[in-house]
């Protein structure tokens, strides 16, 4: 049988333990004093990181930190301005991310890069489809050989033959996740970098993908793992290497380290601990009138939202909990009128409306940090000024007609500054700020409109610890001056944390209702947290 | 600073290759030929232009919220068409303007309802009208002899000139800098391009994507209509085929200016320096007695060499670090109760 083939891809090649590329523990792949600068700013200065045969490197900083260029670098789509990469003692210079995934490297970005209309195992080998053997059968697809090159792999990895002929985009978070996964073994990876992959992630998905971790490590696969969650690390990270302000500040084994230890590697001395009280952060309290500010009386969207009352009032954080699939987030989107609902009653103000579009939303006084910052939020080309005054124009507007635009970067100079968003200038294109940063810009932009009512849609997916404590700092200082704000979370910890009242949603209903609030035990927490989880897993009878 | 650096922040200024070829070409055609500068052959390079000027700047908006419009050149003929049949049966001037007019922002309705309202994909919406009315001129011209009217003031429009300047093209200059002004300094603009940038993230911030398109289809096509107009007086006569082939024009114009096919960038200046270009580039072959049959080839190559050029640029300006990049403002604080470095432990 002949075979277009290379050799290396040939199914005997295809257990990695097969490969004769050392012991457990050699170095596979090494950067050594990889600098990348952009203009103004020194994303990565001199850093060196090597990857071992199954082991787990965590690597962790705050945004901006150089995490997202280090990995641009490994994977062949950022070209290093000075340092070298070396593969097998061999120095090697990558051009584009094809050669970095030749010599077995493979990237899992946080965003999901899977083809949502091809099949799963059309994606595993898409662009490296196998084909058959005969002279005419080179133009054909081998099908048959594709499916048995990954079976085997397929329900170790949590996913079942019948899931290989789904389309990729009918499949949750976490098996798209195990797809990407296999992609990488069927084609012999040796490096695998994970980038945040468990944010989007229920909790017990989680622990999903982390077993699916364990079992790369075991067949001598090296990991290296970006994450923000701390209390991840410990019992799976082998090694964590931190950086900071683009500069590697340590490379430790986690056994000598503790979450606080970890944080202040991460933000330096500026801060000395994680400021997890939440009652410390909020201020005074609203104390006018709880009125209502937004009623929902059994709304629904067939299929995901069925049924919803809930009641959002002045002064007042309602969490909303559930797995991925609940119906949160499509709520968000009926409330704010992105999607219109099948039936049911939307109040704001104690008077029933109609909410079209976000234009009558935002006209409602409703305002959303919508989640997936980058393809929901962010104008890349935009300034910061132009991001923050785009949903109420009217307030920078002259005659009726004309942007007044000195007015427009004084007013938008003013929420940069009360935010802290760290930035060159108001002129600058928000593409170029690091994710916390562009998050409160959205934040900005929300608050610009003066809103009476805040959808946060996982409003710290994917920005650090020090920038999470601001969104909450942000959060509270809208509520506590009179706003409701609803914030949507797949993290609990979060949840409990900045919530007065959580709401659990399962299957598209609401499963329960219960009291968060600052004056809780840890003991009173994990009660709660337990409770919240049994409401959104608990299967309907 | 070195040359490659000064080259990259010339570059870098929008539009700025472009004129400056355009300039370039200006030069070289009028060392050429002698006739070139000449008042009658520059009158003659305006007034032909104004059309097609016209249409690239109409369709700058469209190309810039991030669809596009092939139907105008279709437009322009039926609004001609139109506009001549009202001027014979009624003789009344602002009557046959508001019917040109009229009927090309009323085919915008119909094209920005289909796209903004059924979500169908404005390629095909458009390819669609273009063929319907092109196919309605047809039927027009022959049930209406379109030939000539005798009013003056119809004429005036296209043949006139105020202070020494032929009409058509002080209306297009007026026209065309409205266009520039309402695209750079009012909300409107703001919007189309905010919805060109990003549509999703534009419409979760509460810009209505379904209003702002139908309002730039039924301004682009209002634009091919007054287009229409022009040539109606110009030419006092209306044709079967009148305007096919004024689209890819227009839009080739824009390319060539710099305005991106995806959205969100480019302006109107650039759309109209572009639709200058082609009509020199036109002139200057006319002159030096180059057969018109290879202008389309030429107009195809400045389109590829338009793109090339502006990638080489990008790539440049990327490549070269600025000299005067603001320093990045976050400095840490000192903290001086905590005095020991967190150094490696492992």
């Amino acid at each position: 049988m002949w075979e277009i083939m290379s050799s290396r891809s040939t199914d005997a090649a295809l257990l990695v333990d097969d490969q004769d590329t050392g012991p457990q523990g050699s170095v596979v792949l090494e950067a050594r004093g990889a600098g990348k600068r952009y203009p103004g700013v020194i994303a990565l200065d001199d850093v060196s990181i090597s990857m071992r045969r199954g082991e787990i490197h965590a690597l962790l900083g705050e945004n901006g930190a150089g995490k997202s260029t280090l990995i641009g670098i490994l994977s062949g789509i950022t070209e290093p301005d000075s340092g070298e990469i070396i593969i097998d003692a061999t120095p090697i210079k990558f051009s584009n991310a094809a050669q970095s995934q030749s010599v077995g490297i493979t990237t899992i970005h946080q965003e999901q890069t899977l083809a949502p209309d091809l099949t799963v195992l059309e994606n595993i080998f898409l662009g490296r489809e196998l084909r058959r053997g005969s002279l005419l059968g080179r133009f054909l697809l081998d099908e048959r050989a594709m499916r048995k090159r990954v079976e085997h792999l397929v329900e170790e990895f949590g996913l079942t033959a019948e899931d290989l002929r789904r389309p990729a985009g009918t499949l949750g978070a976490l098996k798209q996740h195990a797809a990407q996964i296999l992609k990488a073994l069927a084609f012999d990876a040796r490096v695998v970098i994970l980038d945040e992959p468990t944010s989007g992630l229920a909790d017990h998905e989680r622990m999903s993908l982390f077993e699916n971790m364990r079992r790369l490590r075991d067949r001598g696969v090296a990991i290296l793992w970006v994450t923000h969650r701390l209390d991840e690390l410990f019992g799976l990270a082998d090694v964590i290497t931190v950086l900071r302000d683009g500069r590697n500040v340590a490379t430790v084994d986690p056994g000598t380290q503790t979450p606080d230890s970890l944080v202040r590697l991460m933000v330096g001395r500026r801060r000395s601990a994680v400021a997890d009280n939440s009652s410390q952060a909020r201020g005074t309290r609203w104390s006018g009138p709880e009125e209502e500010i937004l009623r929902l009386e059994s709304v629904s969207r067939a299929p995901l939202v069925r049924d919803v009352d809930l009641v959002v009032k002045r002064g007042e954080i309602l969490g909303i909990a559930g797995i991925a699939g609940a119906g949160r987030t499509e709520l968000a989107r009926i409330i704010l009128g992105a999607d219109r609902a099948d039936k049911g009653q939307i109040s704001v103000n104690g008077k029933q409306v109609r909410i079209r579009n976000p234009r009558d939303a935002y006209n409602l006084g409703i305002a959303i940090v919508p989640e997936e910052r980058k393809t929901q939020a962010v104008l890349g080309d935009f300034s910061l000024a132009k991001n923050i005054s785009i949903s109420d124009l009217s307030r920078v507007t002259r005659a009726g007609m004309i942007i007044d635009r000195s007015a427009e970067r004084k007013l938008a100079n003013v929420y940069v500054r009360d935010l802290e968003v760290k930035t060159s200038g108001i002129q600058q294109k928000i593409r170029n700020l690091s994710g916390g940063n562009q998050q409160k810009v959205v934040i900005a932009r929300c608050l610009f409109t003066r809103p009476a009512l805040m959808i946060f849609d996982e409003p710290t997916q994917g920005i650090d610890v020090a920038a999470k404590n601001e969104v909450y700092r942000l959060i509270y200082e809208f509520v506590d001056a009179g706003g409701g704000a609803i914030v949507i979370s797949s993290e609990l910890p979060e949840l409990l944390r900045v919530s007065d009242r959580i709401v659990v949603m399962r299957e598209g209903r609401v499963a329960g209702e219960v009291a968060a609030g600052p004056a809780q035990s840890e003991d009173e927490r994990s009660d709660r947290a337990e409770v919240i989880m049994a409401l959104a897993v608990r299967s309907s009878s | 600073m070195r040359i490659r650096e000064r080259l990259a922040n010339i570059a870098a200024v929008e539009g700025v290759v472009v004129a400056l070829i355009f300039l370039a070409m200006i030069i070289f055609f009028s060392l050429s030929s002698p006739y070139f500068l000449g008042s009658q052959n520059l009158r003659n390079l305006f007034v032909e232009s104004t059309f097609t000027v016209l249409l690239a700047a109409g369709t700058s908006y469209v190309l810039i919220v991030g669809g596009i419009d092939l139907s105008i050149g279709s437009v322009l003929g039926v609004s001609a068409g139109l506009t001549l049949l009202t001027m014979q049966k009624t003789n009344s001037l602002p009557l046959a303007i508001a019917v040109g007019l009229a009927s090309g922002a009323a085919i915008g309705l119909l094209n920005g309802g289909l796209i903004a309202g059924m979500g169908i994909n404005p390629f095909i919406v458009t390819l669609a009208t273009l063929s319907i009315f092109a196919g309605g001129l047809n039927v027009l011209t022959t049930r209406a002899q379109l030939i000539g009217t005798p009013s003056k003031s119809f004429a005036s429009l296209a043949q006139g000139s105020v202070f020494g300047l032929p009409s058509p093209v002080l209306i297009t200059a007026i026209v065309v800098i409205l266009l520039e002004l309402v695209l750079i300094v009012t909300p409107f603009g703001r919007r189309i391009y905010a919805a060109g940038i990003n549509d999703r993230a534009a419409h979760m911030a509460g810009v209505n994507l379904r209003r702002l398109r139908l309002q730039v289809y039924i301004l682009s096509g209002a634009i091919a209509g007054l287009a229409g107009i022009l040539l109606a007086s110009k030419l006092n006569s209306v044709q079967p085929g009148l305007g096919s082939g004024y689209e890819l024009t227009a839009i080739a114009a824009a390319v060539i200016g710099g305005v991106g096919l995806s959205g969100g960038q480019g302006s109107v200046w650039r759309s109209v320096i572009g639709a200058l270009f082609l009509a020199t580039l036109s002139q200057g072959m006319q002159l030096l007695s180059i057969s018109s049959t290879w202008f389309t080839v030429v107009t195809g190559i400045s389109i590829v060499a338009a793109i090339a050029f502006s990638r080489m640029t990008q790539r440049l300006a990327a490549t070269v670090r600025p000299a005067a990049s603001p320093p990045e403002p976050t400095q840490p604080e000192p903290e001086p109760s905590e005095d020991r470095t967190p150094a490696a432990a492992g």
